[in-house]
Formats: C-alpha cells, sequence, structure tokens
C-alpha cells in the first residue's frame, strides 16, 4: 500500500513540530525517516497513524484520503505499526500478544462464545516461530528483558499482516546480535509491504532503506536515495556529522 | 487467566460444591436466613454483572446501581399492571436497563478511569433523582408497593409458587448460575479475550485495528442488562421498588463485593457479595456506623488482598 503526506504541519502552541511536511511512499518501497532528536520523527509516524490530527495537511493510505480516519480504521486498511516506547500486553502472555494481534486481522473478536480456535493457535505457532520468540511463548510480556520486548513489540506489528508499516525506532536498545536479528527479519519481509522506518542506527539504515527522508526541527530538508542524502552537505552538518 | 487440567478440576469441584451447598439451603436454614441469602444471590448477580465492567473491560463504575433500579422499576411497572410470567418480567429488566445505558454508556465512554468513574456516578444520581421527581410513574419516595410475584406455569400444578421463600430462593440460585456460566463464556470467548487487550493496552488495540470503544460499550451494554436481571428479582423479592435501588451506595458497596470477593473472577464477586449482606446484617445490629467497618476491610484488602478471596483461595 502506498502511502503520503501533503503539507504536514502540527503545531503544539507555539512550537511546530512539523512544519509543511510532505511524504510520498510508493508500495513495497523502505523508507527511512531520520533527524536529530526532536526533529518530528515520531510525530509524523503519529499523524500517519492516525494519533494526532494535524493542524493542516492531509494523508493517503492507498490513494484514500485517511485525515479524517481514527487509529483503527487506518490499521484495517493495512497501516500496521511500533512504538517507540514498547506498548504491549504485558499481563499476557507472548503468545496471547500475537493471538490478539492475528484477531485483529481476523476481526474475529466479535464472537461471543468460546470454542476451538484451531487456526489461530496454528498461525500464532506459525507467527512465534518465524520471528524466533517460540521459546518466550507461555512468558508474559511484562516479564520478557528489554531486547525480548523489543522484538515482540515488531512481531506484534506483522503479525496483524499489514501492507504498509511503520516502525519507531526498533533497534533502540537492542545487543548488536539483536540487531541483526532484526535487520535480517526486516530485510525479509514480503516485497509488496511498504516501510517507513525511523531510526537511529545509521548502519541499520543504510542497509535497509531504499530512500531516506531527513527532517530537522519540523522540516524537511532532504529526501533522496541513500547515495544522495549522504552527499548532502546540510545533512552532514545537522546529522550524519561525517559519515 | 488459564488453569492448569489439575486445577481447573478442582475449580469444577469447588463450583460444583458451592452450588450444591446453596441449593440446599432451603432445606435446613431458618425463614429468615433464606430471605437473607435471596438478598445475597440477588446482590450476587448484580456483582457479576459490575465484575465484567470492572475485571474484564477495565471500567471502575459508580453508577451501577442505576440500572440495577431501572430493572427493578421496569418489572415493576409491568408486573402492577398484570402482567404475570417470569421471562417476561425479566427480560423487561434487563431490555429497560440496556435502553438506558445506550446513552449513558455513549457518554461516559469517551473517558475513562477516575474520568469514567465520576461520569458514571453523575448519571447513575440524575437517574435517582429522576425515581424521586417523576412521581406519576414512580410515586416517588414512596415508591411502587404491592408488585405481585408471577406465576410459574406448569409448576403451579404442583402447588409451588414463588410466595415461598424456598422456591423464590430456587430461583434466584438458577438466575444466578445461569448469569455465572453466560458471564463465564463471554470472558472466555474471543470476545472477552479482545476486552482483556483493551484493558492491557487500549493504545496498541487501536493500533491493531480494534474499534475499541464499540467493544467497551457492548460490554457496557450487556453488564447494564444483567444488572436490570437482577434489579427485576429484587423487585419481586421485596415486593416494592424504591428510588433507594437506585443510590450511589448500592453501586458503592457492589464496587466493594467485587474488590473484597476478587475481580475478573466472576465467582468472587458472588463471595464477596454474601460477604458483605452478611457484614452488613451482623454489624449493624451492634453498630449504627456498620459501613465504617466494611469501609476498613475494603481498605485492607485492597491493600493487602489485591486477588480478594479468590486470590487467597488461589495462592493456597
Amino acid at each position: 500500500m502506498d502511502l503520503s503526506a501533503v503539507g504536514l504541519t502540527v503545531r503544539f502552541g507555539a512550537l511546530a513540530a512539523l512544519n509543511r511536511v510532505d511524504l510520498e511512499v510508493a508500495a513495497g518501497e523502505r523508507r527511512a525517516v531520520i533527524g536529530p532528536n526532536g526533529a518530528g520523527k515520531t510525530t509524523l509516524l503519529n499523524v500517519i497513524a492516525g494519533e494526532h490530527r494535524p493542524t493542516e495537511g492531509s494523508v493517503r493510505l492507498g490513494g484514500r484520503d485517511a485525515t479524517p480516519l481514527p487509529p483503527w480504521r487506518r490499521a484495517r486498511l493495512g497501516l500496521g505499526r511500533t512504538f517507540q516506547r514498547s506498548t504491549l500486553f504485558s499481563q499476557l502472555t507472548v503468545a496471547d500478544n500475537i493471538a490478539l494481534a492475528v484477531r485483529a486481522r481476523n476481526r474475529s473478536g466479535w464472537r461471543f462464545w468460546p470454542g476451538s480456535e484451531d487456526g489461530l493457535n496454528q498461525e500464532v505457532s506459525r507467527r512465534l516461530e518465524a520471528g524466533g520468540i517460540e521459546h518466550l511463548a507461555r512468558r508474559p510480556a511484562g516479564r520478557l528483558g528489554h531486547g525480548e520486548r523489543r522484538i515482540l513489540e515488531v512481531e506484534l506489528a506483522l503479525a496483524a499482516s499489514p501492507s504498509a508499516l511503520l516502525l519507531d525506532e526498533p533497534m533502540a536498545g537492542l545487543s548488536g546480535d539483536e540487531r541483526q536479528k532484526t535487520l535480517e527479519r526486516l530485510r525479509s519481509l514480503p516485497k509488496e509491504v511498504t516501510v517507513v522506518i525511523v531510526e537511529h542506527d545509521i548502519d541499520a539504515v543504510f542497509a535497509l532503506a531504499e530512500r531516506i527522508t531527513v527532517l530537522d526541527h519540523g522540516v524537511k530538508i532532504a529526501d533522496g536515495t541513500p547515495t544522495e542524502v549522504r552527499a548532502n552537505a546540510r545533512v552532514q552538518e545537522v546529522y550524519l556529522g561525517g559519515l | 487467566m488459564t488453569l492448569g487440567r489439575a486445577a481447573s478440576a478442582r475449580y469444577a469441584a469447588f463450583l460444583g460444591t458451592l452450588a450444591i451447598g446453596l441449593a440446599t439451603i432451603p432445606l435446613w436454614a431458618p425463614r429468615f436466613w433464606i430471605y437473607i441469602a435471596t438478598q445475597a444471590l440477588i446482590f450476587a448477580i448484580f456483582a457479576m454483572s459490575l465484575d465484567l465492567l470492572l475485571g474484564y473491560a477495565g471500567l471502575p463504575s459508580l453508577g451501577h446501581a442505576a440500572f440495577f433500579g431501572v430493572g427493578a422499576y421496569a418489572c415493576a411497572l409491568l408486573a402492577l399492571r398484570q402482567v404475570d410470567g417470569l421471562f417476561p418480567l425479566l427480560l423487561v429488566g434487563a431490555v429497560a436497563a440496556a435502553i438506558v445505558a445506550v446513552p449513558i454508556g455513549a457518554l461516559s465512554l469517551r473517558t475513562t478511569g477516575i474520568y469514567f468513574l465520576m461520569l458514571t456516578l453523575a448519571f447513575g444520581q440524575m437517574l435517582w433523582g429522576l425515581a424521586v421527581n417523576w412521581v406519576s410513574l414512580t410515586r416517588g419516595t414512596d415508591g411502587l408497593i404491592g408488585i405481585p410475584r408471577p406465576t410459574l406455569v406448569g409448576l403451579d400444578a404442583f402447588e409451588i409458587s414463588l410466595y415461598e421463600r424456598g422456591a423464590f430462593f430456587i430461583l434466584c440460585l438458577i438466575v444466578a448460575i445461569v448469569t455465572f456460566a453466560l458471564l463465564q463464556m463471554l470472558a472466555r470467548s474471543p470476545f472477552g479475550k479482545t476486552l482483556e487487550g483493551i484493558r492491557e493496552n487500549e493504545r496498541r488495540m487501536r493500533a491493531l485495528g480494534f474499534p475499541t470503544v464499540r467493544y467497551r460499550f457492548a460490554a457496557f451494554v450487556t453488564a447494564a442488562a444483567v444488572a436490570g436481571i437482577a434489579g427485576a428479582l429484587a423487585a419481586m423479592s421485596n415486593g416494592y421498588a424504591t428510588p433507594d435501588l437506585l443510590y450511589w451506595t448500592v453501586s458503592g458497596l457492589a464496587l466493594v463485593a467485587v474488590v473484597v470477593g476478587g475481580a475478573r473472577s466472576l465467582i468472587g464477586p458472588v463471595l464477596g457479595a454474601f460477604v458483605v449482606l452478611f457484614a452488613q446484617l451482623g454489624l449493624s445490629t451492634y453498630l449504627e456506623r456498620w459501613e465504617l467497618i466494611l469501609g476498613a476491610i475494603f481498605i485492607a484488602f485492597v491493600l493487602f488482598v489485591p486477588g480478594g478471596l479468590v486470590g487467597l483461595v488461589r495462592r493456597a
């Protein structure tokens, strides 16, 4: 699913967290959004996901105007996301966490009686295995280590089979080994899945992204292929600093 | 919550023993105690409906008694118009409470937590005010009196009448067991699991594509309908319906029953309902301010026994 934002402005009082930002991401594209802290990256994801209403501008998902839609409607159009701070079901087991994501896609929440859910359970096992977290299946999410939580954060979004995925710093705080695994997991996503990733791990960004958008103080200062962005003097000055 | 096989067998044995134990009450208990146990069962049905809200949906309501009262008045108004029949009278209690819950839920569910608590309290007190002031319908503070109990088609041939305490007690027990079974089923259904997810992390549920407010709304209206059934039974049991039934302290007592018994278990609120009623009865004989003692018990449970009575049993 392609997604686009036109003229997005988000003002919190006098502060413009985003200032007339345009973003055009083609279906199946891998896009990174980078920039220093406070550049407006998370705000941009929140506006695309529907958690913030933009002060001005519009969001389109799969060619459809999504600006007035609440987050759950955007999710049903095929948009998935992860959060910068892990947002899990901490009292539920890892398997039950994944089950909720699968249920979201099946829309099977409106059944009022219990009963066999073999299909669901099989898919949950498959998903746990694909994510390499089957050994954690019965552990409550609240008792996972930091790295395991970050990995579940991504797996939860993947389990809903999104056609466009917003990732908010999925690598933050991961060990080298965990980073490598997460990177491989993201690279192995089906080609048609659109990915927008906000990430400070520049190696991961350059390994994954086909195009990079650079924000600074809520303004888009560059947009192009990794080579172009790396060569951009302005980007070197505000963010990449000598890379 | 998932239980191991041994634990669920023990749980089933416990439920069976409890049901059979309660069913024998009319055989041996003095008349007064049958009456008290009947009140406790009705209160238990009410408390179970609140557990659906508080325990499963994570919605702390202080206005739940409004639906109890609406169910009682609806049943009373119909019974006083010579409508006879157990099912119509229980059904009208459920439907009336559910209808009233629609606008209240639609407005209150824009909020959660303490704001939800305050809004439900306000709506509950508004309905109490309505019951006091809409004299042409409710007869104000005098209430509706002389509510007849329905005759049981078929069973009257055996001379079983709901005017007998034992028979009425058994009716309440059956309604309580059916309510328990249905709510248990609901809690374990995909709908119940979805509610659980919303309670745990609403933001994530929305991001996954669940219309969370609709789910909470469905839980709210369902809980109101069950409270309405309890209210209808209360009207039949007492023979009258007064505004007291809607007063916020009734909601408060139900919250105490849920927390003391153990939220998110359904059986906990049943035990809690008995504790609260017996505490009320036992303490009010000796103390004018018996609520103080009940309040102290409540605080002790919140602080030291977070899982309630059920949690104590589980740990043992």
